[in-house]
C-alpha cells in the first residue's frame, strides 16, 4: 500500500496533528508505504495565479510549478485527507492544493469532440480516506450538505478507481470536546483506518 | 445601495472577468456606491496562520491581522461574490477570505453556545458564477458551493434578496450561451 497523506493544519498542537500521529501508527502497523505532505510547514502557496491558470488544459506544461505534487499522485495507490473543517469546507490551503494539482493529464481528462464529459485519470487510487473536524454539530453540518466532505467524496472519489474503498471520521462540536470525546475519536479513526487498509 | 463586489479570478481575459465588468456597469448605471474587491490583483493572502487560529474565538483581537477587509464587509449594504468553481468549489483565494475574515464577531456572534447572525448590514446577496460541469454532476456532488452561499452565508446575513446565478457545463458554452448568460446577470442587477 502506498499512501499519500495530505495534512493541513496551522497548529503543531492542534488535534487534528494528534488525529495525523494516530494515521500514520495505523499506516505503520499496516507495513504501509506513507508519503506525507504537510501543506503548512512545506508554506504550499495555494493560489492559482494567472500563469498556471493560462497553461491549465495544457498537459506537461499545467505540471510545471507542481512536478512533485503530481508524481506524488502518480505513485500513490491510497489517498487520505485529514483537516480541520472552517467554513463548512476545507481550509483555504487544502483547497489551494486541490485547485492547483488536481489537474488535467493528472486527475482527469477534458471532454473533447467525443466525449461530453470528464473522464476520470486517477484509476490507480483504490483507497480514499477523509479525517475531519467540525466546529459545529453533525445536524448543521448535514444541513449545509457537509460541503468539505461531499467535495472529496463524492467529487474527487468518480476520479478514482470505479470500487475504491472510502473511510470517513469526523470529530463533530469540536470546541466543546472533551479529553474523553478526543479519546473516542482518535480509537474510532484507528478502527476506522485498520478495516480500511486491510480490505481490497 | 454600497455594493461589496468580491472577484475571484485570476485572469482579466477569462469569461469570468466579463461577468464581473458586467456586474460592475450594471451598478454604476445603477448609481449604487462600489467598493471593487479583486482578491487576485490585491495579493488577498488566503493561508489562516497559526496565531490567527488560536486567536479566532477572541472577538477583542481576532479581526486585527484582516482589519480593513473586516471594515468593508461591515460597510455594505450589498454584497455580490463572481467567482468561477473549482474542483467543486470556491477558489482557495475566496476560500481564504471566509476563513480569515467571515470570523466570529464579524459574520456571527456566539451567544449562549448559539450562532446568532451578525452581518445583518447585508440586504442583497448576489452569487455570480461559473461551473465546468454540467449542472447533474454539480447536483450528485451536492454543490458545494450553492449549499454554502445559499445556506450559510445568506444564514449569516438574513438578507432580503438573495440570487445564485451559475453557468454550468462552461467547457462546453458557445457564444450564444454566454452572451445569454451575460444579459441574465446584467437583467438581476438591473432588478435588484
Amino acid at each position: 500500500m502506498r499512501t499519500l497523506l495530505i495534512y493541513c493544519h496551522p497548529d503543531p498542537e492542534s488535534f487534528t496533528a494528534a488525529v495525523r500521529d494516530e494515521v500514520i501508527t495505523g499506516l505503520e502497523r499496516a507495513q504501509a508505504e506513507i508519503r506525507l505532505r504537510d501543506l503548512y510547514a512545506e508554506e504550499f502557496q495555494p493560489i492559482l495565479g494567472r500563469d498556471e491558470f493560462r497553461n491549465y488544459r495544457e498537459i506537461d506544461a499545467n505540471r510545471a510549478h507542481i512536478g512533485t505534487d503530481c508524481q506524488d499522485i502518480a505513485w500513490c495507490d491510497s489517498l487520505i485527507f485529514i483537516y480541520p473543517t472552517w467554513w463548512y469546507g476545507m481550509p483555504a490551503m487544502l483547497k489551494g492544493w486541490m485547485d492547483r494539482v488536481l489537474v488535467p493529464g493528472i486527475a482527469f481528462h477534458m471532454p473533447d469532440a467525443h466525449r461530453r464529459s470528464i473522464r476520470p485519470a486517477m484509476h490507480h487510487v483504490r483507497r480514499l480516506a477523509v479525517f475531519t473536524t467540525c466546529g459545529a454539530s453533525r445536524l448543521v453540518t448535514t444541513l449545509v450538505g457537509a460541503p468539505g466532505k461531499r467535495t472529496l467524496l463524492r467529487g474527487l472519489r468518480p476520479l478514482c478507481h470505479p470500487r475504491s474503498r472510502v473511510t470517513f471520521a469526523a470529530h463533530y462540536l469540536m470546541d466543546s470536546s472533551s479529553p474523553q470525546s478526543r479519546r473516542r475519536h482518535l480509537e474510532l479513526v484507528a478502527a476506522k483506518l485498520s478495516r480500511w487498509s486491510r480490505g481490497g | 445601495m454600497h455594493s461589496l463586489v468580491l472577484f475571484a479570478h485570476p485572469q482579466h481575459d477569462s469569461f469570468c472577468a466579463a461577468l464581473h465588468r458586467r456586474v460592475l456597469d450594471r451598478l454604476q448605471a445603477r448609481a449604487w456606491p462600489i467598493d471593487s474587491l479583486d482578491l487576485n490583483a490585491v495579493g488577498f493572502d488566503p493561508v489562516l496562520s497559526a496565531t490567527e487560529r488560536r486567536d479566532y474565538h477572541d472577538e477583542a483581537v481576532n479581526v486585527e491581522p484582516v482589519r480593513d477587509y473586516v471594515e468593508r464587509l461591515r460597510a455594505a449594504e450589498a454584497l455580490i461574490l463572481v467567482f468561477p468553481v473549482w474542483v467543486f468549489g470556491f477558489p482557495a483565494i475566496l476560500k481564504g477570505f471566509f476563513d480569515r475574515v467571515c470570523l466570529p464577531g464579524v459574520a456571527f456572534r456566539l451567544e449562549n453556545g448559539r450562532v446568532v447572525p451578525n452581518l445583518l448590514n447585508i440586504r442583497t446577496l448576489v452569487a455570480v458564477t461559473t461551473y465546468g460541469g454540467s449542472r447533474w454532476r454539480a447536483i450528485a456532488v451536492g454543490d458545494p458551493p450553492r449549499r454554502v452561499v445559499t445556506g450559510s452565508v445568506r444564514f449569516y446575513c438574513q438578507p432580503d434578496t438573495t440570487r445564485y446565478l451559475a453557468l454550468y457545463d462552461m467547457n462546453r458554452a458557445d457564444q450564444a450561451r454566454r452572451a445569454r448568460f451575460l444579459e441574465r446577470v446584467g437583467h438581476a442587477i438591473d432588478t435588484l
